[in-house]
């Protein structure tokens, strides 16, 4: 790149005396110049694979999160804590174990479900929206990254935060007593994919969103309540009928139980189930997240 | 050694056409950019110009036609002709959550580029934002951002250039240092396509001038051509005495005027200037006054301007 370094050898400088305006065809040295820099970007583009691109992009969106660390980081974990105190320790101990569980045991998959879930959808949500509102979307789309690479970089963030929010938690969780460590690997595996999926789900919601309540509408009229009624707080054989049938086509049933069944080793519906419903929302969410970025659908109009 | 690119086009667009419902933004619009040349897209607001540069830059990807940047469909070889061409857009843009440096460096990193730090901090100090290195882009001012949308365009050194309306918003004494630094940055080796509403602007910078009007390219041609075509010389003089009808209709063909008595003007066509023979503007004016034994106190002249072939092609058009 050290050859090619045109453009900053030239000074910008104050009161630079206007060159000759009256060129009327490029001189002969200015075209050649430009055609041996055609090739050269030209070699250079047919090398890019466009995945240290997609790296950079993930850098980014980490450093952003990480800048306001207080308000991605912190403070989800912190709140959580206090849930966890209040309902866990403080009510907790009054109320009998749940399927041979423990409450505050029964209660730390919910929470982390919770906090899995918006925070893997508010990041890649409010990342690109903003980016939209602010007009800085361009520079990523002016990028020769693939839809692919634009998916890959933006979840990968996403996934983190998440990821470390949730270990987090489940870390605080396990120091102050907790047992959850009924099978660690499937743990795993069930947040990465839950996060994905979510984090797919603000990408998609994000690239359609055309004002900031768009972002908001899901975390606060779906995704909270949901969650709420997916059985967080609750096991649902302790609801009264009709509620414990009408919450088994709640989809986020699944993913809490799925959860908790990694932690505990107990849940409401099958897990296999749960696995399925959040390997399946990965594939929709990420065709939908693909189909948008490969059309240029809402973003390149 | 890297072969030199051979073509004679690095730009070429064949009938370019982009509809938003019953609005035509680009009417089969069909244009060819050579390597290392300084090209104005020139047009009032709204004429065009704008979605032009998006459907090339791959802001825009529904459009109709064919559009090649080196020879590479900007649609289908999109990760090559996204790293050939730069854009510098109209509308001031910033990303709240960073410093100055560091949007800069992101930007080159998207495309694959290495030594970041050390271009970043070359392109700043060239543009005057060394101090603001560190400072949120949102505390920038107009200029400042402007000039920091142009460092992010650089980073990837592309080969062809966008500046759309680079100089909207700008002083005057930053517009003359952003015309002297494009300059510097074509005879580099850096093709540049700038759109303007400012006829100055065309007039300083541009190798060849499009003229744009309601979606359709009305007219391309080479400053001097354009004057050559639709470009008129006048000439006025203060007689010695005042003016006879004789010597008036001596003149006929060259719009005589007699605006005040002692007072003659006349105009033709620029391509009639220089001119040799008999019928030649200058030598017929001549003649005429002395044949009717006057002579010239003062003599004034002078061309049309490129704005008003610029009203001239468009008023046509409409």
């Amino acid at each position: 790149m050290n050859s090619n370094d045109h453009a900053t050898e030239l000074a910008f400088r104050p009161n630079a005396s206007p060159a000759d305006h009256n060129a009327s065809v490029p001189s002969h040295s200015a075209a050649e110049a430009a055609r041996r820099h055609i090739s050269l970007v030209e070699q250079r583009a047919l090398s890019n694979r466009g995945w240290r691109g997609t790296w950079m992009l993930f850098r980014r969106e980490l450093a952003r999160f990480m800048r306001v660390a207080g308000q991605t980081i912190v403070s989800p974990v912190l709140t959580t804590m206090l849930w966890f105190v209040v309902f866990g320790y403080s009510l907790g101990s009054r109320l009998e174990e749940i399927q041979g569980v423990p409450y505050v045991d029964f209660l730390v998959p919910g929470l982390i479900m919770l906090n899995l879930i918006n925070n893997a959808f508010l990041n890649t949500g409010f990342s690109l929206f903003i980016s939209k509102v602010h007009g800085s979307v361009v520079d990523i789309l002016l990028t020769p990254l693939t839809p692919i690479q634009l998916i890959v970089g933006y979840i990968a963030a996403s996934l983190l935060r998440a990821m470390i929010i949730g270990c987090l938690i489940w870390l605080v969780a396990g120091i102050m007593g907790a047992s959850t460590l009924h099978n660690p690997a499937f743990t795993l595996l069930f947040m990465v994919l839950t996060s994905t999926a979510f984090a797919l789900f603000g990408l998609t919601v994000a690239i359609l969103a055309e004002d900031f309540d768009h972002i908001n509408l899901f975390p606060a009229f779906l995704l909270m309540p949901l969650t709420f009624l997916g059985g967080v707080f609750y096991s649902i054989d302790m609801l009264p009928g009709p509620w414990d049938t009408l919450s088994l086509a709640n989809p986020i049933l699944y993913m809490v139980n799925g959860l908790r069944y990694g932690m505990t080793g107990v849940s409401d519906v099958p897990v296999g189930l749960g696995l399925l419903l959040v390997a399946t929302s990965v594939a929709v969410f990420g065709a939908a997240a693909y189909y948008l970025l490969s059309t240029g659908k809402k973003l390149r109009e | 050694m890297v072969e030199p690119y051979s073509q004679s086009h690095l730009l070429s667009i064949r009938n370019l056409t982009k509809r938003y419902g019953e609005l035509t933004a680009v009417n089969d619009v069909s244009l060819d950019i050579a390597p290392g040349e300084i090209f104005a897209l020139l047009g009032v607001n709204g004429a065009g110009k704008t979605t032009m540069i998006g459907c090339i830059t791959g802001l825009i990807s529904r459009y109709e036609g064919e559009i090649r940047v080196a020879g590479y469909d900007v649609r289908t070889d999109y990760r090559v002709t996204r790293q050939l061409v730069g854009l510098v857009p109209q509308e001031l843009n910033f990303d709240g959550f960073f410093p100055t440096a560091e949007t800069v460096r992101y930007q080159g990193g998207y495309f694959g580029g290495r030594d970041l730090s050390r271009r970043t901090e070359h392109l700043l100090e060239t543009f005057a934002l060394k101090d603001k290195a560190r400072a949120n882009t949102r505390k920038l001012s107009g200029g400042m951002k402007r000039r920091l949308m142009v460092c992010k365009a650089l980073m990837h050194e592309p080969a062809l250039l966008f500046l759309d309306e680079p100089t909207a918003g700008v002083d005057v004494d930053l517009r003359e240092e952003l015309w002297a630094y494009i300059r510097k940055l074509r005879d580099s080796g850096t093709t540049i396509v700038l759109t303007t509403h400012y006829l100055e602007e065309a007039e300083n910078l541009a190798d060849r001038i499009g003229i744009v009007n309601r979606g359709r390219l009305l007219r391309v041609d080479t400053r001097e051509s354009l004057m050559r075509h639709f470009g008129r010389r006048w000439i006025e003089v203060r007689l010695s005495a005042p003016a006879t009808g004789e010597l008036l209709s001596a003149l006929e063909g060259l719009h005589p005027e007699n605006p005040e008595p002692d007072r003659v003007r006349i105009s033709f066509p620029e391509r009639d200037h220089g001119a040799g023979g008999d019928g030649a503007p200058v030598r017929r004016l001549t003649q005429a006054i002395q044949g009717a034994g006057l002579e010239i106190e003062t003599l004034d002249g002078g061309r049309s301007r490129l704005e008003d072939i610029f009203r001239e092609v468009v008023h046509a058009d409409s």
